[in-house]
């Protein structure tokens, strides 16, 4: 078992104490919670809950046991909000209820999916009648429970799902007044794609192709913190070449991202030169990525044990295309702090507080924007960070539009750097090690920061060395409750601009 | 024939629609769209099939024709290459402009018939510009007309010698800030935008499909050039013909395109080098030009010209 997870047994009465006392006293931030079916095993359901430590590079798993006869247990999330989704979820996919949750919807499965049907569990099979009605879309819409604002001079704008731009599906509905808005609540979860579950029937081999499907933007982290995980569980010691090869690509991913994201949101205040200028570099970036790994996603290159192809061989080509890079990244941020319509914009537009921030465990840019100096590669150092990683930190206080954009000005800036040092240094070691063995019933956490932010994979074998369980928590699964928080005061035309410095995911939610 | 120059317009607007977008991805460093798109574009939608909610009433049926033929009206009583034209005598600017009104107050309706949120907002935000937009243009053509001792742009468009007077140097500025509002561009609004959030104008069109569409849009380009032709006949009238006569004709259409070229090329060098202004900032914007429309008229008052 991996040295900087330990895992902790407490009672089904205690956990919801333990856990609050984790967070007091070695101000833990709940990264992850999930529940497994180990009843073939076991014969219960077992609950955890991740918290990785501030300062020091642990993590803290306490975990409870919850026998058939009684399937329900004390909600945490009246201690620890940032809990509120993950044991929403855990209700939908285990038909395990946490007890006192303020808010008892579902929320994964939409309203007309058959109720008691829990696709998680291992014993889960759903009637041919469901399948009929719910498949194709005939089953009983019933509509959403939407929270109502009431009040003189009060509506509701509905938005989406279906948007005018071709973006994924997500509703949201806000309560405005005039132009103000007072309260939005976003719905997702349109294109649940029922990966996790997915896993299940896989080798562990296969799922690397799976997981580098999750999210497009972030695919090469997915894939990076997947065999992390799968490497950590067997006990795998993938060689110094393997690691700084997948921390450059990374941090080439990090650096396309931030500087498309950055050009992006000159879209939201119709700064159309800006944003041609941002796609232009990002799309110079793409076009590495190909002539890399023939992937403009960076996609096949991971597997489990190490990489596929020596991506070190092209070394002058990454420096010399970074330099372009770089040169053209000054022009594009000095054209925007240059324009003053623009900037205005971006100031005070989409104010997300510290405190928010740190009760919903917001992650990444979203939260060094607000102040909170979250960055999974400093607190939890991996691959070749410790060796690369400078001590600058990114933080800003004010934890609006413009804040996020310059904290992802930054991140990139030091992604090239990073990049430029890795490719100066020889690595030694071959580009995989032999990855046959999965030991049979352990588990091991994987995680890496993707540009949006910490990423998590857990997994779990079975007797067989097969997947039983593979749970994963991408960062815009914990940033989309934080977004109505900074949308709330802001005017109406007001919340795309809002919404796109978040740059979350819809897909990266569907998991 | 000088009776049908308002051709002209009905022809030409999507043209000049062309070229501003051209001139827009050029600025962002694209090749872009050929500068007959808008013509490809209108095309299409007349043969596309229609989607209209059934929840709506006669307006939102009636609403394209009265906004097309409102801006056709408008267009045969603007002297475009000539001033010499039987429809002209009706020319009256001010007739002009509540032409102009009636077709954006039936589209208001049209969109709040429609019944949907983003209808209502394009509505209500419309009418807020507007609000804003329509003192400062009457403005500017009081000073115009002050000037020219008439309210008909044909007399307006004649009188050469005072065009380059301070007052008119400050009535066209602020009426290049009204054109921008009037037409829906960056600052005030974005016309390249998906996002139903942030729309004004094209929010109003959302629901709209096919031939019906197809009559707003061009409507709204036609619109646009009207605006252009105003402001040409306001300050530049220069080469503008006077009688029917052959060769003064073409050469008054020379420099009529040339001028709308470079009032075109203005509008694309506001839009790529500038973000849309927050919503709630309009008015600062818009009540900036109505100082200067304001000041041109004093100016005009007490320097006398």
């Amino acid at each position: 078992m991996p040295e900087n997870e330990e895992y902790k047994e407490v009672g089904k009465s205690e956990f919801r104490s333990h856990c609050i006392a984790l967070c007091l006293s070695k101000k833990a931030v709940l990264r992850l919670m999930f529940a497994t079916d180990e009843r073939d095993t076991d014969n219960c359901f077992k609950i955890y809950a991740v918290f990785s430590e501030q300062g020091r590079d642990m993590f803290h798993i306490p975990f409870f046991r919850l026998r058939e006869d009684d399937l329900t247990f004390r909600s945490i999330t009246d201690g620890i909000p940032a809990a509120h989704w993950y044991e929403r979820e855990i209700m939908d996919m285990f038909g395990l209820v946490p007890k006192y949750h303020p808010d008892q919807r579902r929320l994964v499965f939409h309203d007309s999916f058959p109720a008691n049907s829990h696709p998680l569990r291992k014993d889960w099979t759903i009637s041919e009648k469901d399948l009929n009605e719910w498949g194709k879309g005939v089953a009983k819409k019933v509509p959403h429970d939407f929270l109502k604002v009431e009040g003189e001079g009060v509506y509701e704008i509905p938005v989406g799902p279906i948007h005018a731009g071709i973006i994924e599906p997500g509703h949201f509905r806000f309560s405005a007044v005039g132009e103000t808005i007072l309260y939005l609540e976003p719905r997702m979860f349109y294109t649940h794609k029922g990966i996790e579950k997915h896993f299940e029937g896989m080798s562990f081999q296969e799922g690397v192709r799976l997981s580098e499907r999750v999210s497009g933007t972030s695919t090469f982290s997915h894939s990076v913190a997947y065999c992390m995980a799968v490497e950590r569980m067997a006990g795998i010691n993938v060689t110094e070449k393997a690691q700084a090869t997948r921390t450059l690509l990374l941090e080439l991913e990090r650096l396309y991202n931030h500087i498309g994201d950055i050009g992006f949101l000159c879209a939201g205040t119709g700064f159309t030169v800006g944003n041609a200028t941002g796609s232009k570099i990002k799309e110079m970036l793409m076009l590495l990525n190909d002539r890399l790994t023939k992937s403009r996603y960076l996609r096949g290159v991971n597997t489990i044990g190490g990489v596929t192809m020596d991506i070190l061989l092209h070394t002058t080509d990454i420096s010399l295309t970074i330099d372009t890079v770089a040169k053209e990244y000054k022009n594009l941020m000095k054209l925007l702090l240059g324009t003053v319509s623009h900037i205005e914009r971006l100031e005070n537009a989409g104010r997300l507080s510290k405190e928010t921030v740190m009760k919903l465990g917001v992650t990444g840019i979203a939260a060094k924007a607000s102040g909170i100096e979250d960055d999974i590669r400093r607190s939890h150092p991996h691959l070749i960070y410790n060796k690369i990683f400078d001590a600058a930190t990114f933080t800003r206080q004010d934890g609006d539009v413009l804040a996020r954009m310059m904290a992802r000005a930054e991140e990139a800036e030091c992604s090239m750097h990073m990049i430029k040092t890795i490719v100066e240094v020889q690595y030694e070691g071959d580009l995989q090690v032999k990855a046959d063995d999965i030991p049979p019933n352990s588990h091991a956490l994987g995680y890496t920061e993707t540009p949006r932010g910490s990423l998590f994979y857990w997994v779990k074998s079975d007797g067989k060395g097969r997947p039983s369980r593979v749970k994963l928590r991408s960062p815009s699964y914990c940033n989309w409750p934080a977004v109505p928080f900074a949308a709330q005061g802001n005017i109406v035309p007001d919340f795309p601009l809002c919404n796109k410095s978040f740059n979350l995911s819809y897909s990266g939610c569907n998991m | 024939m000088e009776n049908m120059q308002f051709i002209i317009i009905v022809i030409f607007s999507p043209l000049i629609q062309g070229i501003i977008k051209k001139l827009k991805a050029n600025f962002q460093g694209r090749v872009g769209s050929s500068i007959f798109q808008p013509y490809y574009d209108l095309m299409r939608l007349f043969k596309k099939e229609m989607v209209v909610s059934h929840v709506t009433s006669w307006i939102f049926r009636v609403a394209p024709y009265i906004v097309f033929v409102s801006t056709i009206m408008a267009a045969i009583m603007v002297p475009v290459i000539t001033t010499k034209s039987t429809y002209s005598i009706t020319g009256d600017i001010i007739v002009l402009i509540y032409i102009f009104a009636m077709g954006k107050f039936f589209m208001a309706l049209a969109a709040l018939d429609s019944g949907t949120a983003f209808g209502g907002e394009g509505s209500s935000r419309e009418m807020m510009v507007s609000i804003l937009v329509e003192p400062m243009i009457m403005l500017c053509i009081f000073t115009t007309a002050i000037a020219a001792g008439s309210t008909n742009l044909a007399v307006i468009a004649e009188q050469h010698n005072t065009i380059l007077t301070p007052s008119h140097m400050l009535a066209f500025f602020a009426f290049m800030i009204a054109i921008v509002a009037d037409t829906g561009r960056i600052p005030v609004d974005n016309p390249d935008t998906h996002l139903e959030l942030t729309m004004i104008h094209e929010g109003m069109l959302l629901e709209y499909s096919g031939r019906y569409l197809a009559l707003m849009e061009w409507a709204h380009y036609m619109k646009q050039m009207l605006l252009f032709t105003i402001v040409v006949d306001m300050f530049f009238p220069l080469g503008i013909a006077y009688d029917g006569g052959m060769p003064e004709i073409a050469v008054a259409f020379g420099s009529y395109f040339l001028k709308i070229l470079f009032l075109a090329g203005i509008m694309s060098v506001v839009e790529s080098t500038r973000a849309k202004l927050r919503f709630f900032e309009l008015p600062s914007l818009l009540g900036g030009s109505f100082a200067l429309a304001v000041l041109s008229l004093l100016t005009l008052i007490m320097i006398g010209r």
